[in-house]
Order: C-alpha cells, then sequence, then structure tokens
C-alpha cells in the first residue's frame, strides 16, 4: 500500500483513506482527518435525511483556497458497497448519482474531499415527487445575514396563514434556506410554482426587502427568494453539509428563535465542532422535515 | 415432465374440471454471477444491519413498511397469514368475454392446465367450446396465499391460463411525458395516406413469431463460447480469501485530529500570525490529493 494510506474499517465495511494530514482549510488549519470525522460523527443526525437521494459532491482536492468541481456521476472508482440511484441526467440518459446511506459511505465521500453533499429535493426511490419546498434567501450586495433572517420570519408568516410549518438552516455560507416539508406526493411543477407564488406575494408586501429575479442590479440591498431551486434537476447544500469556505462552517438546522435573534444582528455561523455540539444538546433540529406531513393548497388551473 | 404448480378444478356451471397448473414460459436471458473483478472471487450478498454493519439472521427478519423515512409498521407473518384469502382449490369461471376486448397490457403471467389423468371428458368438452366460440373465460383463483385473476383461452388444443395484472397496477398514461403536445399535433390527410401506404407495404396480417429470434442472447453465449476456449481468459475463482490488515476508522483518525488540534493550540499561543501554512502538522508538505 502506498504511504499515506491507511486501509480502515468502518461499521464493518473496508475502504482506504489517503493524506489525513492534509489541510483542506488552511485558515482554520482543518485537516481531512477532520473533515472525515466530522462526517462519521454527524452520520447519526445526517443520514435519514440524505441518506437517500442522490447527492451531487462537490469535491476540494486541493483545499477550499483551490477551485472545487461538482461532481453529479458517481465516480466508478467506489466501493462495491457505496450503491448508486438514476437522477436526472443529460441527453445521453440519466446519471448514476452517490447514495451515501452509510457512515462508511460518507467517510468514503470524505475521503475525496468532497467537502460539500449536494441534494435534490426528492428522494431517489421517487424522483418525481419532492418530499419538500425550498426557500433560498441569499442576500444580495449591501445585504446580510440579519436581512435573511427578516425574510425567514416573513416567509413563516405566509406558510402560517395557509395552515403549514415550515423550519430554517443556515446554507453555511452567507445566506438562510427555510424549508416546507410536505412528505406527502406532490410534484416539482407544484412545489415551484407554489414557492413562486409565495416569494411573489413577499416581493410585493416588502418591495424594500425582497426580490424575485436573479438580476444582479435588481437584487442590491435586497434578498433574493429563490424559488426556482423546486426543480428536479436543482439541488440545494444538504443539511449538515459542511461548506468550501473559509472555516469550516456547516448548513446547519437553527430554530425560530435564533433566527428571531439573527434580525438583532446576533451571528448565525456554526463550524463543524459546534454543531456536533448542538445535535448533543438539542438534536436534530430539521428533524420536523422528516415527521411533518403536510400538502401544499391544491394548484390553480 | 415439468412439475405442477398448483392443482385443482375448473368450476364450469354444474361441472368440475380437475387440472393441474404448469409455467408456460421460460425465460432465456443469460445470467451471470458477480465476481470481484480484482480477485476473481465470487461476489456474495449478505443481509448486514445499518446499525451495526454485522449479519442478520434471516429469523430476525421482519416485514417493516415505511410510513416515514425511518419510521415503519412492522407486520408479522400471522398478521399477514390472517389476511390471506381463503385457500380454495377452485379455478371459478365468472363471464367469457371476445379476446380482443382485453388489453394486452393487462396480461401478467402464463400457464398452462393441464388435464387430469382420469377424468379427461370435462377438460376435452371445455377445449373445444372455447375454440368453436373464440371466447375467453374470465376467472378467479386463488394460489399461494393470493387472489388472481385470470383470462383461460383454448391455445392449440390446450387450456392457457394468463395470470391479469389488476386495473390500478397499470400506470396512469398522463406520467408520460410530451404526450400532450402528440394530441396537439397536426397531422395532413396526405401524412396519414403515407402513413397508411407504409404499414400497407409491411403487412403480413398473422403474426409468426418464430420468425424472431434473441440475437443479443446468441451473441452472448457465441462470446462466451470463445472466451471459454481461450483458457488464459478464463478468470479463477479462488475459493477463500487472503488476508488483510485494516484498522478501525476513527483510531486512524484520532491521532490525525489530535495533531491537527493540537498544531490550532499552539498557533493560537504561540507567536505566529495569519493563515497556517498549507502543510500538514509535521511539517511536511501534502501535495497529492
Amino acid at each position: 500500500m502506498a504511504p499515506g494510506r491507511v486501509a480502515v474499517v468502518v461499521e464493518g465495511r473496508e475502504l482506504t483513506v489517503s493524506n489525513l494530514d492534509k489541510v483542506l482549510y488552511p485558515e482554520a488549519a482543518f485537516t481531512k482527518a477532520e473533515v472525515i470525522d466530522y462526517y462519521v460523527r454527524v452520520a447519526p443526525a445526517l443520514l435519514p435525511h440524505l441518506g437517500d437521494r442522490g447527492l451531487t459532491l462537490k469535491r476540494f482536492p486541493d483545499g477550499v483556497n483551490a477551485p472545487g468541481f461538482f461532481e453529479k456521476r458517481c465516480p466508478g472508482h467506489r466501493p462495491e458497497w457505496v450503491e448508486t440511484a438514476p437522477g436526472p441526467g443529460d441527453r445521453a440518459g440519466p446519471i448514476g448519482y452517490c447514495v451515501l446511506n452509510s457512515a462508511a459511505a460518507l467517510a468514503w465521500a470524505a475521503n475525496l474531499a468532497a467537502l460539500e453533499l449536494h441534494a435534490p429535493l426528492a428522494r431517489c426511490g421517487d424522483i418525481e415527487s419532492p418530499t419538500m419546498v425550498v426557500f433560498d434567501l441569499d442576500p444580495g450586495p449591501g445585504r446580510a445575514m440579519a436581512a435573511c433572517c427578516e425574510v425567514a420570519l416573513a416567509v413563516r408568516e405566509v406558510v402560517g396563514e395557509l395552515g403549514l410549518v415550515c423550519t430554517a438552516k443556515t446554507s453555511g455560507s452567507k445566506g438562510l434556506q427555510v424549508y416546507l416539508p410536505l412528505n406527502r406526493p406532490h410534484s416539482h411543477d407544484h412545489t415551484s410554482s407554489f414557492a413562486l407564488a409565495v416569494a411573489q406575494l413577499l416581493e410585493r408586501r416588502r418591495p424594500d426587502l425582497v426580490v424575485t429575479t436573479q438580476a444582479r442590479e435588481a437584487r442590491r440591498e435586497k434578498v433574493l427568494i429563490d424559488w426556482s431551486q423546486n426543480s428536479r434537476h436543482k439541488t440545494t447544500i444538504g443539511v449538515y453539509s459542511l461548506r468550501a469556505r473559509p472555516r469550516p462552517t456547516v448548513s446547519t438546522p437553527v430554530t425560530w428563535d435564533e433566527v428571531a435573534e439573527g434580525v438583532e444582528g446576533a451571528p448565525l455561523s456554526f463550524e463543524a465542532a459546534e454543531v456536533l455540539d448542538r445535535i448533543d444538546r438539542l438534536g436534530d433540529l430539521f428533524s420536523s422535515a422528516l415527521t411533518v406531513h403536510q400538502d401544499l393548497p391544491a394548484p390553480r388551473r | 415432465m415439468p412439475r405442477a404448480l398448483w392443482h385443482g378444478s375448473i368450476s364450469f356451471g354444474l361441472v368440475s374440471i380437475p387440472v393441474k397448473l404448469f409455467a408456460a414460459t421460460q425465460r432465456k436471458t443469460v445470467r451471470f454471477n458477480q465476481i470481484d473483478a480484482r480477485t476473481g472471487a465470487r461476489v456474495r450478498q449478505r443481509r448486514v444491519s445499518e446499525a451495526d454493519g454485522r449479519e442478520v439472521d434471516l429469523a430476525d427478519v421482519a416485514r417493516g413498511y415505511e410510513l416515514a423515512s425511518g419510521r415503519y409498521v412492522i407486520l408479522t407473518d400471522d398478521e399477514l397469514a390472517a389476511l390471506d384469502p381463503r385457500a380454495s382449490r377452485t379455478i371459478e369461471l365468472i363471464e367469457f368475454v371476445d379476446q380482443g376486448s382485453i388489453n394486452p397490457i393487462l396480461y401478467d403471467s402464463a400457464y398452462h392446465l393441464g388435464p387430469d389423468d382420469v377424468t379427461v371428458k370435462p377438460y376435452a368438452l371445455l377445449v373445444r367450446a372455447l375454440t368453436e366460440t373464440d371466447k375467453v373465460g374470465m376467472a378467479r383463483f386463488v394460489m399461494r396465499g393470493k387472489e388472481y385473476l385470470a383470462a383461460i383461452r383454448a391455445d392449440q388444443g390446450v387450456l392457457a391460463l394468463s395470470t391479469m395484472l389488476y386495473p390500478d397496477e397499470i400506470r396512469p398514461v398522463e406520467e408520460i411525458p410530451e404526450l400532450d403536445k402528440v394530441n396537439e399535433a397536426e397531422v395532413t390527410e396526405a401524412e396519414v395516406a403515407m402513413a397508411h401506404q407504409l404499414i400497407a407495404s409491411l403487412d403480413s396480417v398473422t403474426f409468426a413469431p418464430e420468425r424472431y429470434h434473441d440475437t443479443y442472447r446468441q451473441k452472448v453465449l457465441e462470446l462466451i463460447e470463445r472466451k471459454a476456449a481461450g483458457e488464459d481468459e478464463l478468470i479463477e475463482v479462488p475459493t477463500s480469501k487472503g488476508t488483510t490488515t485494516v484498522v478501525d476508522l476513527m483510531a486512524a483518525l484520532e491521532a490525525s485530529v489530535a495533531a491537527a488540534r493540537a498544531a490550532r493550540a499552539e498557533a493560537s499561543t504561540g507567536a505566529s500570525a495569519g493563515p497556517a501554512d498549507p502543510v500538514g502538522p509535521d511539517g511536511t508538505d501534502r501535495q497529492s490529493a
């Protein structure tokens, strides 16, 4: 075996990890060993959410200061126990996406420096049925997390008027995401038109704060509600995924109290170690994404 | 002689026709075994627990129906057996229909019904009546704890039985994308006439299945024979695997994680400022991924 490579066993599955001491986050001196360690430890909370989705890996083999690359097609050189599932492909047909359904599979991906796990809204068993609606809140120039928190509360108010509940997580980068769990059959068209309707309603209510168009100039001093993420071929950062930011920040579920404090400027950013500690203390704050069953209003014809 | 899958009798008015059920088809797809391409060893599938990766004994495997992700209701064998349709030995004919009125997509598996050793007369009677009327008998019967809808017809002097799918097992055509565009597509009379002409030029009236062969299967079998003839291309299948030393992942990570934490602690208390170099904590440069 080449130097730097170690054959290890995780939960009875064998894999080879390499270059454990390589620093992937130079500013934080956070190594690949720590990335793998994080993913194995966060697995019990992460797997129920992402374990049965065809994931897109974003890999950073030279660390976060070098450009990474998205990998939709699951690498062919994977152990046989890393499963794949067909997902949206190109003209040549569907693509086999990685299904990371065990701590061992997460460790394998982490060893490939797949820092970011991007997930579709549908499970791989039924890629036509999103299990939730996402409102991806992205601050434009001149705005930051506090404004995202304000918009998140406004989204919660609107869906609450419809008798629906939602939950929030940080993107682990600059923004915030509000998720509305469904867990009942809905089409991507339905969730997408619902998200657009809510976004446009908020744009009318808060023209000073909310924008629904991607154009950069329109987004100045505003928060973009990116409703278009509700599409069968799009992915958003998975819950508990690391981000390739200067520090090892994580897409972290937050309470609505924390979002309210965020409006007042409380920092809403969590790193790997803090996230593991939060799970120990608070449990899985994203569990409603699995347990809540609700229906969107019927689409207008 | 093939083995009968089921014994019973067709109830046909006041007559009871003893029959045996035989599989009518056999798949000839070339079957492959899974082989580890690196070592040539047979790949074995095992039932393992997601919790600890340990093998689970078949006796400990329960049936779970997933309500929501990770939440299951467990159904026991006894509970399911209580729901089983009343076992019966009767194929109950309900009605007779024209074969053309059955959507072929509903046909599931094909069986032959053989006559009983002694009472052959009622069987002969039903074969002849179905042949002369050109009708299909729709019937219900229970086999292996499942109730089937079946179509019985006469085929070259023997009774053929097809189990049928229930209508709600057929996927709605609305699921097919772009179909609405087909309905909106405009075609001219001249184009339709040309399509008719093309069909007429290829018209054979009756379908002769013996004219068709699975050419892919033949090619695969030929390839296997060629490879088997050249001994060196055969993959040796070792019977037992060699041992490799493996260590627990968390144990392997422990030292690395501790070293990284120590390096950070030193950096924050020590005099050095600014971002750390992309260099391993032991000072060696780690360039390769």
